[in-house]
């Protein structure tokens, strides 16, 4: 079960106001590559893994990226706060405004919603660890776009932070891979999928 | 906890080992050799991760903030650095080091915690134990926006 912390990961002070930027960034908390898919797919991914480490690392990591999610929440909760009209109409805001106000919805910069297309659950340890690899490469590029296309200083602060956390878990990913093909068959790691041939 | 070990091995910290054979059509990350080099929990928490070799910033403008000088910063870099090594050490059980690293950390975290919970208010719904109000409602919650004069 979870326990919750009454406090973020990372500090999250964003001074000014900014829904064209907000609109970017909550796709970090609902789009493709964002946060709550990642923390969904390695908690759902957890239950079939067959190796100790497998079933701590993705247990660890998800848990993380729950943390996350808030974090990407609380930059556009920030971003939006004490907006004026004309100031949501001049950030583009007005269509994201008309259906959630400003309250934090899970979708993609493109306004779709958070759809579980967007991620896989194979249950097959080499296919699932391999999703894992890419889908942190797939965020950590979302972030180098975001640090692009910002230039508020108190919201790059934080998405630095989470971008080089995405290469950390890659690498973290990478090695519960060797650690998995290395308890395999050494002549044909595809002989089994260890997490369903018993 | 700051030094130049470049761990085992030949390879510098900012390698990490392959085994000498690999199975072909697997996807391969060399295994970081070990928890040292490590940076402060400070600087950790301002660089997104505890292993300057793992440290790979974007167009390499990093991070120049500081939030040990306040009790919830001062929480949040122990509690990262604990998370570090719990990512580490769910691929390096056999690290000593680290695992010994890991027990000091916690040790100074339940310190601090304990410190901050008294000061500033609960954490976790346990915390209301030693509490003489309900206070686990109270504002902030950690989304709400305070300017520093708040602090």
């Amino acid at each position: 079960m979870f326990v919750y912390q009454k406090k973020l990961q990372y500090p999250v002070r964003i001074k000014n106001p900014n829904p064209a930027l907000a609109r970017i960034i909550i796709t970090q908390y609902g789009g493709p590559d964002g946060e709550l898919g990642a923390s969904l797919r390695y908690l759902s991914q957890r239950f079939s893994m067959p190796y100790p480490e497998l079933k701590g690392i993705l247990t660890d990591i998800g848990t993380e990226e729950l943390g996350h999610l808030e974090m990407i929440g609380t930059i556009v909760h920030q971003l939006t706060r004490n907006l004026t009209i004309d100031q949501i109409q001049e950030g583009g805001f007005d269509a994201y405004f008309v259906d959630h106000t400003a309250g934090i919805y899970p979708q993609s910069a493109g306004g779709t919603p958070w759809n579980a297309m967007s991620m896989a659950v194979k249950g097959d340890v080499i296919t699932d660890l391999t999703e894992d690899m890419a889908a942190e490469q797939k965020a950590r590029t979302t972030y180098d776009n975001i640090l692009r296309l910002s230039d508020d200083p108190d919201v790059n602060d934080v998405i630095r932070f989470l971008r080089e956390r995405e290469i950390v878990h890659f690498q973290r990913f990478g090695e519960a891979l060797r650690i998995a093909t290395d308890r395999m068959n050494q002549k044909n790691v595809y002989a089994v999928n260890p997490a369903f041939d018993r | 906890m700051e030094n130049n070990n470049t761990g085992t091995g030949s390879c510098s910290f900012r390698e990490g080992t392959l085994s000498a054979c690999a199975p072909l059509a697997v996807p391969f990350v060399p295994t970081q050799q070990s928890a040292q080099p490590a940076y402060e929990p400070g600087q950790a928490l301002v660089r997104g991760t505890l292993f300057p070799g793992l440290d790979l910033p974007f167009m390499n403008m990093v991070n120049k903030g500081n939030y040990t000088g306040t009790p919830l910063g001062e929480l949040m870099a122990l509690d990262f650095v604990i998370k570090e090594l719990q990512l580490y050490l769910d691929t390096h059980k056999q690290d000593r080091e680290a695992f010994e690293t890991l027990k000091t950390t916690i040790a100074l975290y339940e310190e601090g915690r304990e410190r901050y919970v008294r000061l500033y208010g609960p954490l976790t719904i346990t915390d209301m134990a030693v509490a003489d109000t309900y206070t686990w409602i109270c504002d902030p919650w950690p989304w709400d926006y305070r300017d520093e004069t708040e602090d």
